[in-house]
């Protein structure tokens, strides 16, 4: 007889290598980050200041301007644009194991819709564009979330993976209607959110990450806390009871969890869609169905795909830089016509 | 009456500035044919109900005496301008800039449109079936648009003498700062967003206002072509807005507030502008949004203000 199915996968995909492998493309990709700009700092120039810092000799004539830039610019921008990855990355790939659905995306479904309305709502009311309203998003993608199951659970939704898609699509247009809608009566929020909306990287400080920390350092505990039930989820409802699991209690804390990660990188980053969807089908790709190593490939694949998608950004219209949600649309809409086609995946 | 009426002209070539407005304007309430963008307007009598479709034309409208029934709302709120609103009172608001309700235009029963030079034919065939319609023919980003405009509103309100009357003084008082200005003294007018500035163009008319006060306002192409009122700018290349003085416009009332938000952007408060403490924070309304000849003169108070310069009105 040949070796289980489930061993012959395991060796034969090795998600510890590939997960290695992610993670040194992603180190890569950081330092290029930090190299490469819409300013006149140039990348040799970057270079020269990154492997000159340590020592701090500054000999260099522009190290001054070119530290400024790193320190300042592109140094909080790309630890944001890892988190912010991470963050939705991992956010996709526990949607799409909760509704066993591989194109549940937070963006697709109206989980970031709902985020973006919440601040609308918060700026209408007030609130500045430059205080972060990391809990007013978090609050508005959990209500996101909550539409998203609740959809999953009509007759005929959940188990096409396709029809959820619609729904979400739905959901979206109703979530953008009313943002729109908030933005037409109250241009002064307009004015705020209007670069904030499409998702950008540039101008966030160090200080506006620490205030993503605690809710990413709690959605990080409960998904260690139930990937292992989550998996046995896969397996069916019942067998997941039958191994000791409680579904529902599953569900919520994914949908808490979703909520935090979704919510936080909304927050800091505004609208980037499809980064949950590109991220868990490349990790499915490499590693297998098995929600317990994709999760681990969605924290290097969704941080690869934004800060590459940060630094295509600034270069393509200089001076100027372009909203990175634009980016990530263009890399994600292939990889979800793709995912439509394949249907290798009616429901995981 | 809820506008001043424009001081009689004290310029002393006033024979000359009349011979200028008779060329438009025959006589005063008889008919006059006006040079629009879509053709010959004949225009007779004073008009009674005036309904002003652009800022520009309100603004011109109210600063020659006229008293406009309707107008459209500022970009950025629900009413008039914050400038115009003590000077219009509760005046009806017939849609914005970007779309005219045209049936409250009907309902306003108008017997003279104002429009803007960006007025599309389609939209004008529609409108000047309800009232005369005067679309300027000037280029909306010529740099005397507001000055050709507010010709052609005054000779269809039959008011071309106090529309040159106003322009004079215009002149004069813009004169009279450019003089305290040194020479190759630049300024920049920006937006200020978490992401970077937003650059606005030099063409646009309160550009043209500092430039008349003696300003160097070059955007340094960083608004391309085809972009002509503003582009958003990356935080790395902030040193391209660093100049003598630098304006910034907020749509929000309370311009110290938005001054503080810049300032808590590293990249901007590296500017040497910023240093030098030369940063202006201006009403966005009233210097990205309007124009006409009470906007020429705000901006100017502006200007005045900022410089230390005394330049009465």
């Amino acid at each position: 007889m040949s070796r289980p199915p489930a061993a012959r996968t395991h060796t034969r995909r090795r998600p510890g290598l590939w997960f290695a492998l992610l993670t040194a493309a992603l180190a890569l990709v950081c330092i290029a980050s930090l190299m490469f700009g819409a300013g006149s700092t140039g990348p040799i120039t970057s270079l020269a200041t990154l492997l000159h810092a340590p020592a701090g000799d500054g000999g260099w004539a522009s190290s001054g301007e070119a530290r400024f830039v790193i320190e300042s610019l592109r140094g909080p921008r790309t630890i944001v644009g890892v988190l912010v990855g991470a963050a939705l990355g991992v956010a996709g790939a526990l949607l799409q194991a909760v509704t066993r659905n591989p194109l549940a995306e937070p963006g697709l479904l109206g989980v970031s819709a709902g985020s973006v309305l919440a601040v609308a709502l918060a700026l209408a009311f007030g609130e500045s564009a430059a205080t972060l309203r990391v809990p007013v998003a978090q609050l508005g993608a959990l209500a996101g979330c909550m539409a998203v199951l609740a959809a999953a659970r009509l007759r005929g939704v959940g188990n096409d993976p396709v029809r959820l898609v619609l729904a979400g699509a739905v959901l979206s247009g109703v979530l953008d209607a009313l943002t729109y809608m908030i933005l037409l009566v109250d241009e002064r929020t307009a004015d705020e959110i209007r670069f904030w909306i499409v998702g950008s990287l540039a101008g966030r400080r160090l200080t506006d990450v620490t205030a993503l920390l605690p809710g990413l350092a709690i959605a990080a505990a409960i998904v260690v806390a139930i990937a292992r039930p989550l998996a046995a989820l896969a397996l069916g409802e019942r067998v997941a009871t039958g191994l000791g699991h409680r579904p529902r209690l599953v569900r919520f804390m994914v949908v808490i969890a979703v909520a935090l990660l979704v919510g936080s990188a909304t927050a800091i980053a505004g609208l980037i869609a499809f980064v949950g969807l590109v991220a868990p089908f490349a990790a499915r790709a490499l590693a297998g169905p098995d929600v317990r190593r994709t999760l681990w490939l969605c924290l290097p694949a969704g941080a690869l795909m934004v800060v590459t998608a940060d630094i295509v950004s600034r270069l393509v219209v200089r001076p100027s830089e372009l909203p990175i949600g634009v980016l990530t649309a263009l890399i994600g809409a292939p990889v979800l016509v793709a995912v439509v086609r394949l249907r290798r995946l009616p429901s995981l | 009456m809820f506008f001043n009426r424009s001081r009689p002209p004290r310029v002393s070539g006033i024979a000359l500035l009349c011979g200028v407005a008779l060329l438009v304007v025959s006589t005063v309430g008889a008919a006059r044919t006006l040079d629009t963008k879509y053709g010959d307007v004949e225009v007779d009598g004073t008009p009674e109900r005036v309904v002003t479709l652009y800022e520009g034309a309100l603004d011109a409208a109210v600063a020659l005496g006229a008293t406009p029934v309707a107008a459209i709302a500022t970009r950025g709120g629900d009413g008039v301008a914050r400038y115009m609103s003590d000077r219009v009172g509760a005046i009806d608001i017939v849609g914005t800039a970007r779309e005219t309700n045209i049936e409250a235009v009907v309902a306003q029963r108008p017997d003279l449109i104002l429009a803007s030079s960006r007025l599309t034919q389609k939209q004008y065939a529609l409108l000047s079936k309800i009232a005369h319609t005067i679309v300027p023919a000037n280029d909306t980003f010529a740099s005397d648009a507001w000055q050709q405009e507010t010709r052609l509103y005054g000779a269809a309100l039959g008011r071309g003498e106090q529309a040159e009357s106003l322009i004079a003084q215009y002149e004069a008082r813009a004169a009279a700062i450019r003089a305290r200005v040194s020479d190759d003294t630049s300024a920049k007018l920006v937006r200020w967003m978490p992401q970077g500035p937003l650059v606005m163009a030099d063409i646009i008319f309160s550009s043209r206002v500092l430039a008349d006060a003696g300003f160097d306002v070059d955007d340094d192409a960083l608004v391309p072509q085809g972009r002509p009122h503003s582009d958003p700018l990356s935080l790395e290349n902030v040193d391209r807005i660093d100049s003598d003085w630098l304006f910034l416009a907020t749509l929000n009332a309370d311009g110290e507030k938005a001054l503080e938000t810049a300032r808590t952007s590293p990249a901007f408060t590296r500017l040497n502008v910023v240093k030098r403490d030369q940063v202006v924070p201006v009403d966005g309304q009233l210097w990205t949004s309007a124009s006409g000849p009470i906007a020429a003169e705000a901006i100017l108070d502006d200007i005045a203000g900022a410089l230390g310069v005394d330049a009465p009105r």
